[in-house]
């Protein structure tokens, strides 16, 4: 292969990562205009980059929306690991009956649509009194968060060689300690990515979010549509606030793009 | 795609002797320990432990407000009327048979999912023939390329429901500049799917692009070099060789995608919502409109209940005939 041609094929290549992005990235210059300089066509590159629209947006209620977001969703991962990571050792360390099931459990909860689980817990938290609270939201990540720690956990665990916690075990340790002392941190990069991932899922939830909360407890995602709707379509705070969303998950994601498909497709693909 | 050898299942103390002479601690610790039956009992009981939580948990997140769902199906559950959690059978079932509403949403969604699914599959198959190549560009494809795919699906939503804005769109401007139709696309009932299903193109052919990538890049060569070597043509190496091998991958790309087809409540919600008249309305967004716009909440749980049953069937069926299988003991 000419060096030329490896040229033009690097060319292509770059010029389609360019048009994948470009509509995400419409958004995010977006966010730096004002006014009628935002939707100015044909659209100049240069422009003055301003950052009044992000200061609007974070003087407003967003605000708490972005906190009731890291709250949501940080508590949902913490509990969903506390749950699940100890059971994903359970299921790789030993044969239980029904451990199977599981995974076909995991496979069909992730093919129900949100609102499955929705109208249940509509009704129950109606009659809980745990409509529009952080703990509400908390709860029904668990639907999809769980499963998803126990399938990507339990390849990792059985991914690590027994044979250390066998020879601890012999030292006199009992499952708890070899568990806490020797899985556990052989087992840390899996714990982030795992961690991220869940992170990640419930912070882009947008239908429990719509559909549990009302005012105190809306996360980010739901406040954007309210605000769009009562900002009478004020485009550049728009996109702002989606690009205030956005960033840390592209961030937190471009640490896990190894795991992304077999996250994706948790319960399905073996290992 | 990373995968994970299998592994030899131990019981807990299957590589005893390799291990026993490894520490000095371990002589004055008798290796007996292990083999009495208590410490067989203790194991069992710590590891319920460990499993009983998560279980319990599942239980009640998941399954109970699934059972919760099939009996508000029964009901004429209004909400605006708490004395309405009545059994009076089938007669939602009934009623979902000549609703027209319904069919009509199942039809939008069949269109939705057949054109999702196939564009994403060609799209994400070309890209991922493209760049099967060893270059140096690849890890950087791969990483800018999950960007539409992780980003929050309101995000989504915005970024296309601007773009499909005119005026204040520079795809508009675009296709001006082409001398092309500018559509209204969302108001427009000829395209306002159009304009779903292209956002849903672009949010998720990366999806099918990753899976086929991995899967080619971990294709055996040999078999490739043999049919050249009798002489097979470009085409009939990769008719013949190519696709079979990636045949698994392509059908677990397409299952998924199927399935996830019938998510695109955010984009419709933002979007269109459900309109113009019904043009967009999925039957997922029908029954969010029945349940909480219309307040029939026993309605809307018979109509997913349908839903739930056809997809975990077809997506079973899809995953046998494939002759692929859910890891099940």
């Amino acid at each position: 292969m000419s060096s030329q041609r490896q040229v033009w094929t690097a060319l292509a290549t770059l010029l389609l990562i360019l048009v994948v992005l470009s509509p995400a990235l419409f958004i995010v210059q977006m966010s730096f205009r004002t006014g009628r300089d935002a939707f100015q066509m044909p659209p100049t590159l240069v422009f003055r980059v301003t950052l009044q629209n992000y200061a609007d947006v974070l003087q407003g209620k967003f605000v708490r929306a972005l906190t009731n977001s890291t709250v949501t969703a940080t508590a949902a991962t913490v509990l969903a690991l506390v749950l699940g990571v100890p059971a994903a050792y359970a299921l790789s360390r030993t044969r239980f009956r029904g451990a199977g099931l599981v995974s076909l459990w995991t496979l069909s909860t992730r093919m129900a649509p949100a609102i499955a689980f929705g109208i249940p817990f509509f009704l129950i938290y109606k009659h809980l009194g745990l409509i529009d609270t952080r703990l509400g939201l908390v709860i029904i990540y668990l639907t999809f968060n769980l499963s998803l720690v126990i399938w990507m956990m339990r390849a990792f665990f059985d991914a690590l060689p027994r044979s250390l916690e066998e020879a601890a075990y012999i030292d006199g340790a009992g499952i708890v300690k070899a568990f806490s002392t020797i899985a556990l941190p052989l087992s840390a990069p899996g714990l982030a990515t795992t961690a991220i991932f869940t992170f990640l899922l419930s912070w882009n939830d947008f239908f429990y979010s719509l559909l549990l909360t009302r005012s105190e407890a809306v996360t980010a995602p739901v406040a954007i549509v309210n605000f769009m709707n009562y900002e009478s379509w004020e485009w550049g705070k728009v996109a702002a606030a989606a690009t205030m969303i956005m960033l840390p998950v592209v961030a937190l994601s471009a640490i896990v793009r190894k795991y992304l498909v077999r996250g994706l497709t948790a319960g399905a693909l073996k290992g | 795609m990373h995968s994970v050898g299998p592994q030899p299942k131990l019981a807990g103390v299957g590589s005893l002797d390799r291990v026993a002479g490894t520490s000095a601690r371990a002589r004055r610790w008798p290796v007996a320990r292990l083999a009495r039956p208590s410490w067989n009992r203790t194991r069992r009981r710590v590891f319920a432990a460990f499993l009983g939580p998560s279980l319990a948990v599942l239980i009640l997140v998941t399954i109970l407000p699934l059972v919760f769902l099939v009996i508000t199906s029964f009901t004429p559950l209004d909400l605006t009327n708490p004395g309405s959690l009545r059994w009076t059978g089938l007669a939602n079932y009934r009623e979902l048979t000549h609703d027209g509403r319904f069919w009509n949403s199942v039809w939008i969604q069949a269109q939705l999912s057949f054109w999702t699914v196939s564009l994403q599959l060609v799209v994400g198959f070309g890209i991922a023939l493209l760049l099967n190549a060893r270059m140096k560009l690849l890890e950087l494809v791969r990483a800018t390329f999950i960007v539409p795919m992780v980003l929050p699906p309101v995000v989504v939503a915005l970024i296309w429901k601007v773009l499909f804005t005119p005026d204040i769109s520079i795809l508009d401007w675009a296709l001006g500049l082409l001398g092309l139709p500018q559509p209204v696309w969302l108001v427009d009932p000829r395209f306002a799917l159009w304009a779903i299903i292209i956002a849903d193109v672009w949010e998720w052919f990366p999806f099918v692009m990753l899976m086929l990538l991995a899967a080619l890049q971990m294709l055996p060569q040999e078999p490739l070099e043999a049919a050249r070597l009798d002489g097979a043509s470009r085409w009939q190496a990769f008719r013949y060789v190519t696709l079979p091998l990636l045949k698994p991958a392509i059908v677990v790309a397409t299952v998924f995608r199927l399935i996830d087809s019938t998510k695109a409540f955010p984009h419709i919600f933002i979007m269109t919502g459900g309109g113009p008249g019904t043009a967009t309305e999925v039957t997922n967004f029908y029954a969010y409109l029945e349940g909480f716009s219309y307040t029939y909440v026993g309605y809307a749980s018979a109509i997913i209940v349908v839903m739930l049953v056809v997809t975990l069937l077809m997506s079973l069926v899809a995953l046998r005939v494939a002759g692929w299988e859910v890891e099940v003991e």
